[in-house]
């Protein structure tokens, strides 16, 4: 469908480039502009990747700062969709709520005003092209330096002299068309009209997803003559309508929350749109009281358009941002949380390709998404020594749980492991790889450990696997000691689990550092006493040597799974905050410490 | 004013100056000392109100740990 779309296009846009060189003056315009918009864009993520999460961290944290950072960043981005793709992405990884969200969205909508009124005051009004030209040249040798902040800049430069030149090829083109054929005689009154270049402009921006190219399109045509006043009007409507549909786009790969996101765009810019199509003719009115003031003449409906677009949007934010928590009220409502019934496919939650432009972003990112498959891996892990994850969450004492559990549970661990751990495992090792590639060293040396504690889960998921053939077996067995052994390892495992689970659920950095040095004490202790109740059994034949063999490989194994969760665990705790990581860290007892701690205490119980 | 001295500033505006890693770690660690101390009391408490030998046996455990960590913590402020 998409393909036979682009056909049909290509070949309206051929016939019409053969009745017109003035239509094609201005596609390419279009175009051109377009692409300068894409480098300006390219060149912004180049120039202030790593600071801007950090800012957003610091001036985001209420709703009136989220609405300034958002008309800040638009101005400079000149790309509304593009803010709101930027905070679907912080959304996603947690760094800013949906309600701070929808301040970047509404700030978004005032910063947008600003690219109106520089190219209605200052770009139809001088001869745009003599700069773009220059800009061209600079920005290309700023490119091709090895710089990073350099590049940025070539890329904004080269960003900002193609759309420049876009200009002045809409321009030229909209002037030429005067000479041959007056446009203004397909103009519409009335409702109807406002009504149908709503639509027009609505039109005009999905495809070219840039309100702001729309809306360039409609200050050129209008400087020519070529469209009314009142058409403009509606057109521009119509391109704030159309609007949404870039962050829509880009929410399809987004979690749910940002999903929410792209909803409250939509929803503010089409009712807000909605609402004032009913009041144009009154609108104009108030314009032309309000014009003068503000030193605009009776004639420039140039800027006149650029004042309309200012009040569209300022009504935009004075509407919604009284409402903005009843608005998440409702996108809670509307967008929950997608369960993953157990026989489906499950994928990554949270990672999206925004998040690779910002180091922060993209740490919170790999840990939330790290977390997800961590939760997967529980699952299984639990399901491999036959108990659930509700029983392990449950307050329920561990030998209860043996004693409800009796029965082998029989999971096939290859199919769990291609539905619900394969693609993000996938996922995570290329997301890390990719930011690996981007950032600083230093950003990159608090990324590796994720990573690896991702690489940590599926060993200890292999381990549970290889694990499970013989618990399977010896659970249903008739020698009572064997069984009494694997029930032994069973008990150890759910009290890790147990104590990991807490590790990653709690709020007290306290309970977490001691439990983290406990597992290890925990588990090297565990695999002392293992040994020496292998021995006894041996010694006296109460398992065979089949037995013995398969004790000893599957004590390797849950050991292998106890101290693989634990790096887990560390890591995801020790990174969850930056800030605070070294002192966590520096308290966390470390092997050595453990093992005198271990001695200790086993030399106490000997003597 | 140098370029790296303008920059600081800037981000000292905006309030997103990195502050110092040393000074942090060691607030962190004073931080995490008292909320272990105070750990430390209430599984002493919890000791003492414990009869079954195995969960009297695994907060012993963890008093030691914390008692190491305290230890360890109190060496590193020291420093």
């Amino acid at each position: 469908m998409k393909r036979l779309l682009l056909i049909v296009v290509i070949l309206l846009l051929s016939y019409a480039f053969f009745q017109s060189t003035n239509i094609l003056h201005i596609t390419a315009g279009v175009a051109i502009f377009l692409f300068g918009m894409r480098n300006l864009e390219e060149g912004f993520r180049f120039f202030v990747g790593g600071l801007l999460d950090q800012f957003l961290k610091k001036i985001t944290h209420n709703l009136y700062r989220s609405i300034l950072f958002g008309t800040v960043i638009t101005t400079l981005m000149q790309s509304s969709g593009l803010a709101a793709v930027i905070a679907i992405s912080f959304i996603s990884a947690g760094l800013i709520s949906v309600a701070q969200g929808i301040g970047i969205i509404l700030g978004g909508n005032i910063g947008t005003t600003t690219g109106a009124w520089l190219i209605a005051g200052l770009g139809l009004k001088i001869n745009i092209a003599t700069y773009a030209l220059p800009m061209l040249v600079f920005g290309t040798l700023f490119v091709f330096q090895e710089n990073k902040r350099l590049k940025g800049i070539g890329y904004a430069l080269v960003g900002l002299g193609f759309s420049f030149l876009g200009i002045a090829y809409m321009k030229e083109g909209f002037d030429a068309f005067k000479e041959t054929i007056d446009l203004t005689q397909y103009s519409a009154d009335g409702l109807k009209g406002i009504l149908l270049f709503a639509l027009i402009g609505m039109i005009v921006t999905m495809i070219s997803q840039s309100s702001h190219a729309s809306l360039v399109l409609i200050l050129t045509a209008l400087s020519a003559s070529q469209i009314t006043y009142e058409n403009a009007i509606a057109l521009t409507i119509g391109a704030n309508l159309g609007t949404p549909i870039t962050a829509i786009i880009g929410a399809l790969g987004a979690s749910f929350e940002g999903k929410k996101l792209a909803g409250a765009h939509f929803l503010i810019n089409s009712l807000t749109g909605f609402l004032l199509i009913g009041f144009v003719p009154q609108f104009i009115h108030f314009i032309d009281l309000t014009a003068p003031f503000l030193g605009i003449a009776e004639n420039d409906y140039t800027l006149k358009l650029a004042l309309y677009h200012t009040y569209f949007n300022l009504i935009c934010v004075l509407l919604f941002a009284p409402m903005v928590h009843g608005l998440v009220t409702l996108l809670n409502r509307v967008f929950k949380p997608k369960e993953v019934a157990e026989k489906e496919r499950d994928d990554v939650l949270f990672i999206n390709d925004v998040a690779l432009d910002f180091p922060d972003t993209a740490q919170a990112i790999l840990l939330k998404e790290t977390k997800h498959l961590y939760n997967n891996i529980f699952d299984i892990i639990a399901q491999g020594i036959s108990v659930t994850k509700e029983d392990i969450a449950s307050g329920m004492e561990v030998d209860d749980i043996l004693i409800r559990r009796n029965k082998a549970m029989h999971v096939n661990m290859d199919e769990y492991y291609e539905l619900r751990i394969k693609e993000i495992y996938g996922k995570i090792i290329n997301f890390a790889i990719l930011a690996q590639g981007k950032f600083s060293d230093e950003s990159n040396r608090r990324l590796i450990p994720i990573k690896n504690a991702t690489l940590g889960m599926v060993e200890a998921f292999k381990a549970s696997k290889h694990m499970q053939k013989n618990m399977l077996f010896y659970l249903e067995s008739d020698n009572e000691y064997i069984r009494q052994e694997y029930n032994h390892i069973r008990k150890n495992l759910i009290k890790h689990l147990r104590n990991m689970q807490l590790i990653i659920n709690t709020t007290e950095e306290d309970v977490a550092i001691l439990l983290l040095s406990k597992l290890q004490f925990d588990a090297q202790k565990y695999d002392i006493a293992a040994n020496k109740s292998l021995d006894n059994l041996i010694r006296t034949n109460k398992i065979t040597y089949t037995m013995a063999t398969s004790l000893m490989n599957d004590t390797t194994y849950a050991y292998t799974i106890v101290s693989e969760l634990t790096k887990v665990a560390h890591t995801l705790f020790i990174h969850a905050d930056t800030q605070s990581s070294e002192g966590r860290e520096a308290l966390i007892l470390n092997e050595s410490e453990i093992t005198d701690l271990t001695h200790s205490t086993e030399q106490r119980s000997t003597s | 004013m140098n370029g790296l001295k303008f920059i600081h500033s800037v981000k000292a505006l905006f309030g997103i100056s990195t502050p110092n890693e040393e000074g942090t770690k060691k607030q962190t660690i004073k931080e995490l000392l008292q909320k272990l101390k105070l750990r430390r009391i209430t599984l002493k408490q919890e000791l003492k109100d414990e009869s079954d030998l195995i969960k009297r046996e695994a907060i012993h455990d963890s008093i030691k740990i914390i008692k190491k960590q305290i230890k360890k913590g109190k060496e590193i402020l020291d420093e």
